[in-house]
């Protein structure tokens, strides 16, 4: 439960905002302590501070926090500015947007609103692109489930159909292109084609959104038009649509799109969206954004027994209103309704987290644990302890190499058939470690400068495959001991082996066994019960492979 | 300090070094070892000692070496790129295509080895078909120039021109030192002494060999030093092996199986093996029916439909959590306290701040009777147990299997304030559907940076260092 996410993770979003403009939306000042402070309220980080702001939002299940006016939003909730359930209101439209059947098998559902009055500011494109792309990328598992596209309505002749379409039947200039393409080679050469076309790939019908005059819009989820899929500062109003798989997850997108835009002041139409015959949709028409409510009721005392707070039925009011949600306490239960874009909510345990948020976790006192349990390490490890003593004791210097390694190193000495990695950062780190021995190898080959002799030893797992167990691998605890230089010779490496086994009073046996990594007839299998293990004077082949130029001998033993 | 007693203070390898140089005059550091036959160790020691007794003067002059890059090394090993695809096509004709594969070269050296064959007329190509021809098959027994070249390098031995094989990278120029000590008027007093010195005397404040002692490694001792703190606290070690059923990683830790974190981006995948087993059919089926629809908890669920062979996929440990839900699984005892310190693997770039292999401290606390404020107690007893911090604070955080969710930050006395750990009570989703009655605070801690600290290291690799010295240097981890 340690995050790790600086790196190539996309998982948590990142939401660049200005600074000046989130003070805005707040409608408040805030120093950099008090923001600090407040985008405690989204699970948020302050990343870098100055005029341009980067936020982490831990919250990977609430798209409504992925943008200024999201983050604004909340802020203003929780701090008591906006309370209860918010209010967002729609002015019912006269557009529509007819759904074919043509298209259902492709991708089946749509759902649009009509943004008017928009004053398109820099900031406003700004949040607007990073809201759709985030909800597109995160929510929207890279645009399978969801994409979201935007038009200027100016640019177009309601009403509006979504429907499929063959290759061959349609024709239309993508986004910052200037010549006609049909669906194929936009999926061939458009480079938004080629990043999502996976996603129709398979598909015989091309979704497409077209006006009445027949003028393509775009081709969800892959790509607008250059027609009317631009969005400029001269935009006054918006068509906007979400597409996908599951009709609860488009409305969700689009309700928070739209909520973000009325924040900056612009009004919201709704469309009226027909559908072809069910079961697939559920009426005949619906007219959407529908900003609904749902509602979990829950016993009273659950959240005594989870917080360990005892809260008063009116501070727990005013808890969970400035969570932006509505509580009824009907004697022991309570009944919360909430935005039915929180598709967060899948218990009341969730409703509780709210309730902390709201509290604050630094204002709520701390509890000692008492338990009577004693503390104990496994079986295993005290053994690996054990062995570590008699390797010190033996006078040997422990290292630490790695259980991901190179197949190539590995195979260097002879194994094969790995634990492999289906996609591994380099081929570097392209398996697991069958044997510790090559690592040591390499281990010398970087210390060569440094004083002889050399002996070392290290204990770590070694993989191999095995389908009797569950995994299908078979993991082994392993020792390596090496030593170097020049006066090294078989008895040394063995009498090595013999006073390990002799302190644990483990009966072995040697027998001869030439192996590639070592010199033809100066090597041996070790055996103690049913762990294995080998010993021997390193080849000067390997050693040559290894850039190694001391005597060196190993031993590799599982125990 | 007098001649004399110079003299009467020299040790054996000082002696021996001293001999050498009234012999010789002016010695580099090689022609010492070889007039001595000393080990290098104690010839740098005796080179060391007498110039600071300035009874020998010592000149270092830098000087410019040739030497075979990783890619040199490689050609001379494997056959330069040219020869090799030479080679492959010397009995069959093989297509431009397939070259890259069946020479084992990269593909950025294929039009290189087929413009340098070709120049030579070594190959003939017909129809995107390569061939040798028999220029090139005579050719292909022999050594070519490059190679001899390289060999030289290789043996330290004196080479005319190399120009073209620096431009393409298989050697490189490296300075080196040279060291070159020259007798003193004052060493060359001393050694006339030395006939007269019959016994050495003792020297109390003398500088000593060094003894390199059997160490742990020092990562393994903070590791341990951890573990042995979590055990006085009562916790109890958990298995944790590095690879899992995907089941434990992310299914019984209610993640659903479209979620993004599943995605490639960032766990890792194997080829070998593919899917697992998965345990006994009623734990699976409770599984499946929290993840549908909450099971017999009072849960929605994700409602979409589970598959169990997502779940029995195999996959390296991404987080130490998969180890607490198998304990969760197997069973627990009521009350009880859990930890292990696992191995994680997540793709990732390798820099001074990630490895791509890495350590986790994991574990969870289990009783009929938990809530919010034991969680915030416990986390602020690991800041204070393992990190030596005074004060905590708490942020709200997320993660997919417990409710409520907190980030722990610490305030170490030299570090500052430092993000420690994650926590959370673990949904009832999890635990009802497992059939536990109670509630389990799930804990995790980032131990990296306070073991960088403790080992006064400032480059997240060199937890596994692979410098021999550095290593043999370090300090006993204490606490």
């Amino acid at each position: 439960m340690v995050k790790r996410f600086k790196n190539g993770d996309k998982i948590m979003p990142t939401i660049t905002a200005n600074y000046k403009d989130l003070c805005q939306l707040i409608g408040k000042k805030l120093s950099k302590k008090e923001l600090e402070k407040m985008l405690m309220f989204v699970k948020g980080e302050l990343d870098e501070f100055g005029e341009e702001l980067k936020i982490d939002v831990k919250e990977t299940n609430r798209p409504d926090l992925w943008s200024a006016e999201g983050i604004a939003r909340e802020i203003k909730t929780r701090t008591g500015k906006t309370k209860g359930l918010p209010k967002y209101k729609t002015i019912k439209g006269k557009i529509s947007c007819t759904i074919e059947k043509s298209v259902t098998k492709t991708r089946p559902f749509i759902t649009c609103a009509i943004i008017k009055n928009v004053k398109v500011t820099e900031h406003l494109l700004e949040q607007i692109i990073q809201l759709q792309e985030k909800i597109g990328t995160t929510f929207g598992r890279k645009r399978k489930e969801t994409g979201i596209g935007l038009y200027d309505l100016d640019e177009m002749v309601p009403p509006v159909f979504y429907k499929g379409y063959k290759n061959s039947e349609i024709k239309f200039v993508p986004l910052e292109f200037s010549k006609e393409m049909n669906p194929k080679q936009i999926l061939r050469e458009h480079p938004k084609g080629k990043e999502f076309g996976y996603l129709l790939e398979e598909s015989e019908n091309y979704p497409i959104v077209i006006d009445s005059e027949n003028v393509v819009a775009s081709m969800p989820p892959i790509i607008n038009s250059e027609k009317s899929g631009k969005i400029t500062k001269k935009t006054k109003n918006i068509f906007l649509e979400v597409t996908g798989f599951n009709w609860n997850t488009c409305n969700t997108a689009l309700k928070i799109m739209s909520m973000a835009l009325m924040d900056r002041g612009a009004k919201i139409e709704t469309v009226k969206m027909i559908f072809p015959k069910r079961p697939l949709y559920p009426k005949k028409s619906i007219l959407t954004p529908e900003f609904g409510t749902k509602k979990i009721s829950f016993e009273l005392s659950l959240i005594e027994k989870i917080s360990g707070l005892k809260i008063e039925k009116k501070e727990l009011t005013e808890l969970i209103k400035k969570a932006g949600m509505n509580p009824k306490i009907k004697g022991k239960k309570i009944e919360v309704e909430y935005p039915d874009y929180r598709q967060d909510v899948l218990h009341a345990v969730d409703i509780i987290e709210d309730i902390l948020i709201s509290k604050g976790y630094n204002n709520i006192e701390l509890e000692k644990i008492e338990m009577d349990v004693k503390g104990k390490e496994l079986e295993k490890t005290l053994l690996v302890d054990k062995v570590r003593d008699v390797c010190v004791g033996m006078g040997l210097q422990e290292i630490l190499t790695f259980n991901l390694t190179s197949g190539e190193k590995q195979k260097s000495i002879g194994e094969k058939n790995f634990v492999e990695l289906a996609n591994p950062v380099s081929k570097e780190w392209g398996v697991f470690r069958k044997k510790i021995i090559p690592e040591h190898l390499e281990f010398l080959q970087k210390n060569k400068r440094y004083e002889f002799p050399q002996k070392i030893f290290e204990i770590g797992n070694t993989l191999e495959l095995d389908s009797k167990k569950e995994t299908g691998v078979k993991e082994n605890e392993s020792v390596c001991i090496t030593l170097s230089d020049k006066s090294t010779d078989f008895n040394k490496i063995k009498s090595h082996l013999d006073s390990l086994c002799k302190a644990f009073a483990w009966n072995y046996s040697l027998t001869k066994k030439d192996l590639e990594l070592f010199e033809k007839g100066k090597s041996a299998e070790i055996k103690i019960g049913l762990n294995r293990g080998i010993i021997g004077i390193v080849s000067k082949k390997t050693m040559e492979k290894f850039g190694l130029k001391e005597k060196t001998a190993v031993l590799e033993l599982e125990f | 300090m007098s001649e004399l007693k110079l003299a009467e203070e020299l040790s054996e390898i000082e002696k021996t070094a001293l001999k050498a140089l009234v012999k010789q005059k002016q010695l580099t550091f090689e022609e010492l070892i070889k007039a001595t036959k000393l080990n290098i160790d104690s010839a740098r020691r005796a080179t060391e000692w007498l110039a600071h007794k300035k009874l020998a003067l010592t000149k270092s002059k830098i000087k410019t070496k040739k030497v075979l890059t990783k890619k040199g090394l490689k050609a001379l090993e494997k056959g330069l790129p040219e020869k090799r695809l030479l080679k492959t096509v010397l009995k069959e004709k093989i297509s431009i295509s397939e070259l890259a594969e069946k020479a084992s070269l990269e593909k950025e050296e294929v039009n290189a080895a087929l413009g340098e064959n070709k120049k030579n007329s070594f190959i003939a190509i017909e129809n995107g078909l390569v061939s040798a021809t028999s220029v090139g098959k005579e050719f292909s027994a022999k050594e070519s120039e490059e190679e001899k070249i390289l060999k030289k390098i290789k043996n330290n031995e004196k080479t005319e021109n190399v120009s073209g094989l620096t431009e393409r990278g298989l050697i490189e120029e490296k300075t080196v030192k040279e060291i070159k000590m020259e007798l003193s008027e004052k060493g060359k007093k001393v050694y006339e002494l030395l006939k007269k010195v019959k016994k050495r005397t003792f020297v109390l404040d003398e500088q000593v060999e060094p003894f390199y002692i059997g160490k742990k490694q020092p990562y393994v001792q903070f590791l341990n030093s951890i573990r042995r703190k979590l055990t006085e606290l009562g916790f109890k070690e958990m298995e944790s092996p590095l690879i899992v059923q995907e089941f434990y990683n992310f299914d019984v830790l209610f993640q659903p199986q479209n979620h993004p974190a599943r995605t490639w981006s960032d766990t890792y995948q194997l080829i070998k093996p593919k899917q697992g087993r998965l345990p006994d059919k009623k734990i699976v089926k409770s599984i499946k029916d929290a993840h549908e629809h909450g099971g017999i908890s009072a849960s929605s669920g994700w409602r979409y439909s589970w598959l169990e062979n997502i779940a029995a996929r195999i996959m390296p440990a991404a987080h130490g959590t998969a180890h607490s839900a198998k304990q969760l699984v197997k069973g627990v005892e009521m009350p009880g306290k859990y930890f292990a310190i696992a191995r994680c693997f997540r793709p990732d770039v390798i820099d001074s701040t990630h490895l791509i292999e890495f350590n986790q401290v994991e574990g969870f606390v289990v009783d009929k009777n938990l809530n919010f404020k034991h969680l915030l107690g416990i986390l602020k007893d690991f800041a204070t147990e393992i990190a030596g911090a005074k004060k905590v604070r708490f942020y709200p955080d997320y993660y997919p299997f417990t409710e409520p969710s907190v980030q722990l930050s610490a305030k170490h006395p030299k570090l500052g304030w430092m993000e420690l750990g994650g926590a959370g009570m673990f949904r009832p989703e999890l635990l009802e559907n497992l059939g536990i009655k109670g509630q389990a605070i799930a804990w995790g801690l980032g131990i990296d940076r306070l073991a960088m600290f403790k080992l006064g290291i400032k480059d997240i690799r060199e937890l596994f260092s692979d410098n021999l010295q550095w290593l043999r240097d370090s300090k006993m981890v204490i606490k």
